[in-house]
Order: structure tokens, then C-alpha cells, then sequence
């Protein structure tokens, strides 16, 4: 892992929205919507920079998606703003009629996944990657690092039909190394091992890496993947590594029902690799009373410990379980928990 | 947890101004641990809330709190007047509490919160229509934003309580221009609202918010048609707290300690001119 950052990572703020700012500059067929969330979602930039591909929404989520699809029709790439919940739950008919049906390019931007908003149930995106997964034609992204929110924006502007992102807000960990290339065509092995193939996305990363090294500090062995792109699932790379090792788990910041475990279970039952599986996310339920995102991480079992643990019970081991610490992270730093 | 139409609950409001003010001393201290937060919608809907614990008729009447960000101060009146229980109240929006700063399903008080915008409405229609399927004598009030009327929702609900002439509803509508992005009117053109109610099929009345004495008026008169009734509260976001700067974001008012010290001592020095 030399070419990956140690936690605490530094972090970096707007890198997603200084990126739509660069791309746009480029593409005048970019136009920017924004459903209420402008700050939140980093496009004040836009707004500021290309005032008149700028559009306000409102908090219509169901209106503008409709408007997006025949923006998108009428040759415009749409990229539309807004949370993670209010993305794909309110409008998850009219993304799909309006959008996914005639395979539009329109690129859904849902900011602040899974448990890392402290808005309670009603702002937190734990099935947003399950519902999206559900719908033809889309595309569904779910990057890990300042690295790869910068070039997402880039990444996603061609691809045909619609697509949707899942980002973090807010500060942004540096996990790898500037050299670092966001592929949506391959998952990245990061470590080779034959004990443990773990499979991560977005933010779980971060813990996936410590648990891979602190199963490799006691004698395990980890393959450790990560895999950015949820659908089109990089199925060659999970079986093949799967395959490779004695047992897999997968890290997902979202249910464990219709998302990153649910895809890598359905492509090794589907290649006929028998593998027991541990898929650590959210145990289908809702994560309540936070004013932080790391006590709900913490919580809700999406933790390095939770990683480790699950790894350490899949291989059937019997003996005392190692204990993860936190790395400490200053203002400006971020590390799991 | 006691609920508002909880058989057996009780409060009693003596001195609504005064309640106004005790909301926002109380939502200025559930804010300050953190430092931030929805302060602005407490200070907004300070009088709406007090007047309706002076109108609503307790073990008996309904209330729904549509935009989740604005429980606070209903927790403040609640816990003003011995519905919730003080610890519960402190323990606002922190890590393992039930008590969370955005409402969810399981807050206290209120009888149906919604996180998510714009949901509200349907539900308080809900409401009506069961308690004239069962013939309860029982009002329903709900509380919604302005900004909400971006929400296609609201109007599904709005065309619906109009079409059955839900007359036992009464919408508290808190009209304080204020979104994330900014003031609602420089995002979508929400007027002329209460036309757009009466177009409905709703009597609509269009009033200073911060008029509690008013607002008591209308809510009072609000069950006497025989269709739905909206309250169009004129409010600001920082109304009642002059210590706040110009440029106070409504949404997500900072609150930093020495501000907090500083609101605090304002409206102590208030409650005592309410003597």
C-alpha cells in the first residue's frame, strides 16, 4: 500500500465542486440544478462561475428531474444537485420515466450518503445505492477520496445514459496518492492476499484499509479492493479475487440489502463461487439519535472493528479478536472510526 | 411520551407573549452546546406555537409538525409547560438521543412529524378525513413553511382537503421567506399565496405572524366554515432576538458561545418586562 496515504488523512474541502467548475469550462453543454442545497452540494462555484447554466430548482425534486430529462433531450448534460435521500426517493418515478427509460444523460449528484448525515432517518441516503441499482440503464457511482471526487465529474460526463453519484460532504479525505486513476470500467486491487478478498466502497474505504492492515499486522492475508463503480458491477475482478481467497466481506456505508454486497453475492453466485460471506453495512434498519456521523458509524456497525470482526468470524477463527484503534485526527483531518 | 390528543394530557397557557419569548430563550440554550442549528425557526414560529397550545385543546385536538426543522420549538413550549420532561428536552439533537434535531416519527409531543419537506400536509388531511369517518369532535393542525409550497405534495393535499371541505383542519402556514439557498422569493415565486388556497377551495387569511394575539383570533375562528382554513403567519427569522447579526442565516442560525450569552441575557431581560 505504498502509494496510499496513513490516517489521520488530510482533508480537502469543494474538490467535486472546483471539478464541475474546470469541466464546464471545457463543455458548454454542461447546465448545473440545484434542488435548495446549492452550498451543501459545492456549486455555489458554478453559480458563481457560469451564472446563466445555473438553475434553481426549488425544493421540487420530482419537477426537476423532470426538467433535467428534457434539458438532456434537447442536448444539454444536466448535472443535478441535491441529497442523497431527496435524489432517489421523491423522484425515483420521474428519474425513471423521464430519465432512465430514454437512457438520457443525466448525471444525479446525491450528496451526503448513507450515515454520515446527522439530519436523522429522513436525511440519510441507506438505500439510495439499492434504488438506483433497480432501475435500467443507470449507472451508479460511489467514490472514495478527494482524488476520485475530483475526477468523477470527468469520469461520468460521457458515459452513456443517465448515472448516479453518491459524494460525502464537507471535508473530503486524501486516501491516494495523486497518481491515482478513477476507473469506471475495473475495480482497483489494492492489496493482494489469499485469507480475505474485502471488498469496499465510498466511504468505507478508509475503515477497509485499516482493517486490512491490522488483520495483516495479526497473520491474515487481504486482498482489498475497491470498487467505486456499483453498477456496472467489475464482476471479473470480484469473482477473480474472490476466488483467490478463503472468504469475502464486503464495507458499504448503506443497507446491506440491494447495494455493494448485494452485487458482489449475486456475481459470485453467478460464476458458482461458493465463498462464505460477510457483508457489513447497515442490518436493515434505520440509524436514529445522532449529532455526529461517527457515533451513528460506530453505532450502526460500519467501523474498522465491525470489518475486522466479520473477517476474523468468517475464517472461523476462534481466538481473541485484534481490537482497532482509532487513529486521532485534528481539525482538518479525517479518520475512521 | 406524551402526545398532544393523549387522553389525559394537560397544559395551560396563562400569557402567550410570554410564552413566545420562554420558546426562544429556551431554542437559544437547545441550540448553544452545538453551536449551531434551527434557531431560526423557533424564532419565527415563537407566537404560531404559542398560540396554538393556548388554542388547541389538549388530550383531545391533533397537531402535525410538517417541516421537521422546526420541533425545536415546540419542544421548548412543551417542556415550558410540563409536556416533556426536562431531560428529555436538554438531550436535543445529541449523539443517542430519541429527541433529534430534524423531527422523525418518534418525536415526543407532536402527533406526526415529518423529516423529510412537504409530507405534512397529506397527513393532517389523513387526520381530518378519519376523524369525520368517525365523527370525533376533534380539530387538526398543521404546521407547514412557506418553502414547503415548492413541494408538488403540498398541493396534492391542498386539492384534496378542499374537494371533501375538511372544515376541522387548520393550517398554520410560516411564511418567513427563508430557504437554504436564501429568501424564497428569489428562488420560486410563492405569491400570491393565499389566492392560491382560496383557488383550492380554502378560506385563507393573511396576517403579521408575530401578533400572537391575532394569530389566537384566527385560529379560534378558523373552525367555525365549512371549508379548511389557512393562516398565512408573516414572520422573520430572527424576529425577537436583536442580538443577532443582519446577515443571519434563517435556516441554520451560528450560535457561538459568547452570541449565546449574549441572546440569552436579551431575553431574560424581556421576560422580566413580561411581569
Amino acid at each position: 500500500m505504498t502509494d496510499l496515504n496513513q490516517p489521520p488523512y488530510p482533508v480537502v474541502l469543494k474538490p467535486y465542486g472546483q471539478s464541475l467548475v474546470a469541466l464546464a469550462k471545457e463543455r458548454a453543454d454542461i447546465v448545473c440544478l440545484t434542488g435548495d442545497l446549492t452550498r451543501q452540494c459545492e456549486i455555489d462555484l458554478f453559480q458563481d462561475s457560469y451564472p446563466e447554466r445555473f438553475i434553481h430548482a426549488g425544493m421540487a425534486e420530482a419537477n426537476m428531474m423532470g426538467v433535467a430529462g428534457a434539458l438532456a433531450r434537447d442536448g444539454f448534460v444536466p448535472f443535478v444537485h441535491t441529497f442523497g435521500v431527496f435524489a432517489t426517493r421523491r423522484p425515483l418515478d420521474q428519474i425513471i420515466n423521464a430519465i432512465a427509460f430514454p437512457r438520457l444523460p443525466v448525471r444525479i449528484l446525491g450528496f451526503m450518503p448513507g450515515v454520515s448525515s446527522p439530519g436523522g432517518p429522513s436525511h440519510q441516503a441507506i438505500d439510495d445505492v439499492a434504488l438506483m441499482r433497480a432501475v435500467p440503464n443507470m449507472t451508479v457511482v460511489d467514490v472514495a477520496d478527494a482524488i476520485e471526487v475530483r475526477q468523477v465529474a470527468s469520469a461520468i460526463v460521457d458515459v452513456d445514459g443517465p448515472v448516479y453519484v453518491r459524494l460525502k460532504r464537507g471535508e473530503i479525505p486524501l486516501i491516494f496518492g495523486d497518481d491515482h486513476e478513477l476507473r469506471l470500467d475495473r475495480a482497483d486491487v489494492l492489496t493482494r492476499g489469499d485469507d480475505v478478498a474485502l471488498f469496499a466502497s465510498g466511504m468505507m474505504l478508509a475503515p477497509a484499509l485499516a482493517a486490512a492492515r491490522l488483520l495483516e499486522r495479526n497473520g491474515v492475508s487481504v486482498s482489498l479492493v475497491n470498487v467505486p463503480v456499483i453498477k456496472p458491477l467489475d464482476a471479473a475482478t470480484v469473482v477473480s479475487v474472490a476466488e483467490a481467497a478463503t472468504v469475502a466481506v464486503t464495507a458499504e456505508n448503506h443497507t446491506v440489502i440491494g447495494g455493494l454486497g448485494s452485487a458482489v453475492a449475486e456475481a459470485l453466485a453467478e460464476a458458482g463461487l461458493g465463498r462464505p460471506l460477510r457483508r457489513v453495512g447497515l442490518r436493515d434498519t434505520f440509524a436514529e439519535g445522532s449529532r455526529t456521523g461517527p457515533y451513528l458509524f460506530g453505532t450502526y456497525g460500519l467501523s474498522t472493528q465491525a470489518l475486522v470482526d466479520a473477517a476474523w468470524t468468517a475464517l472461523g477463527r476462534r481466538d481473541p479478536v485484534p481490537v482497532a484503534e482509532v487513529a486521532p485526527a485534528e481539525e482538518g483531518e479525517y479518520s475512521p472510526v | 411520551m406524551t402526545r398532544v390528543s393523549d387522553p389525559g394530557t394537560h397544559w395551560e397557557v396563562t400569557d402567550p407573549a410570554r410564552l413566545a419569548t420562554i420558546i426562544r430563550l429556551r431554542a437559544v440554550r437547545m441550540v448553544a452546546p452545538q453551536g449551531f442549528g434551527y434557531l431560526g425557526q423557533a424564532l419565527s414560529s415563537a407566537e404560531q406555537v404559542a398560540a396554538l397550545f393556548s388554542v388547541m385543546r389538549p388530550g383531545r385536538d391533533r397537531l402535525v409538525v410538517s417541516p421537521g426543522h422546526y420541533v425545536i420549538g415546540i419542544f421548548a413550549a412543551a417542556a415550558e409547560l410540563g409536556i416533556l420532561p426536562e431531560d428529555q428536552a436538554a438531550a436535543y439533537g445529541q449523539d443517542g438521543s430519541p429527541v433529534e434535531a430534524i423531527g422523525t416519527e418518534r418525536s415526543p409531543v407532536a402527533d406526526y412529524v415529518c423529516g423529510s419537506l412537504g409530507q405534512g400536509l397529506s397527513a393532517a388531511v389523513g387526520f381530518a378525513l378519519s376523524d369525520r369517518l368517525t365523527h370525533k369532535d376533534r380539530r387538526t393542525f398543521a404546521m407547514i413553511s412557506d418553502g414547503e409550497l415548492e413541494e408538488g405534495q403540498v398541493w396534492e393535499a391542498a386539492m384534496f382537503a378542499g374537494h371533501h371541505r375538511l372544515s376541522r383542519l387548520t393550517v398554520l402556514l410560516d411564511a418567513n421567506n427563508s430557504q437554504v439557498d436564501g429568501p424564497v422569493d428569489t428562488i420560486t415565486t410563492i405569491e400570491p399565496i393565499a389566492a392560491k388556497w382560496e383557488a383550492f377551495g380554502w378560506t385563507a387569511r393573511d396576517i403579521d405572524g408575530h401578533d400572537v394575539d391575532a394569530v389566537i383570533k384566527a385560529l379560534a375562528e378558523a373552525d367555525d366554515g365549512n371549508k379548511p382554513y389557512v393562516l398565512i403567519n408573516r414572520t422573520s427569522t430572527t424576529h425577537g432576538l436583536d442580538c443577532l447579526p443582519p446577515d443571519a442565516d434563517g435556516h441554520f442560525i451560528k450560535l457561538p458561545a459568547e452570541l449565546a450569552a449574549r441572546a440569552e441575557a436579551e431575553l431574560n431581560a424581556r421576560l422580566e418586562g413580561h411581569k
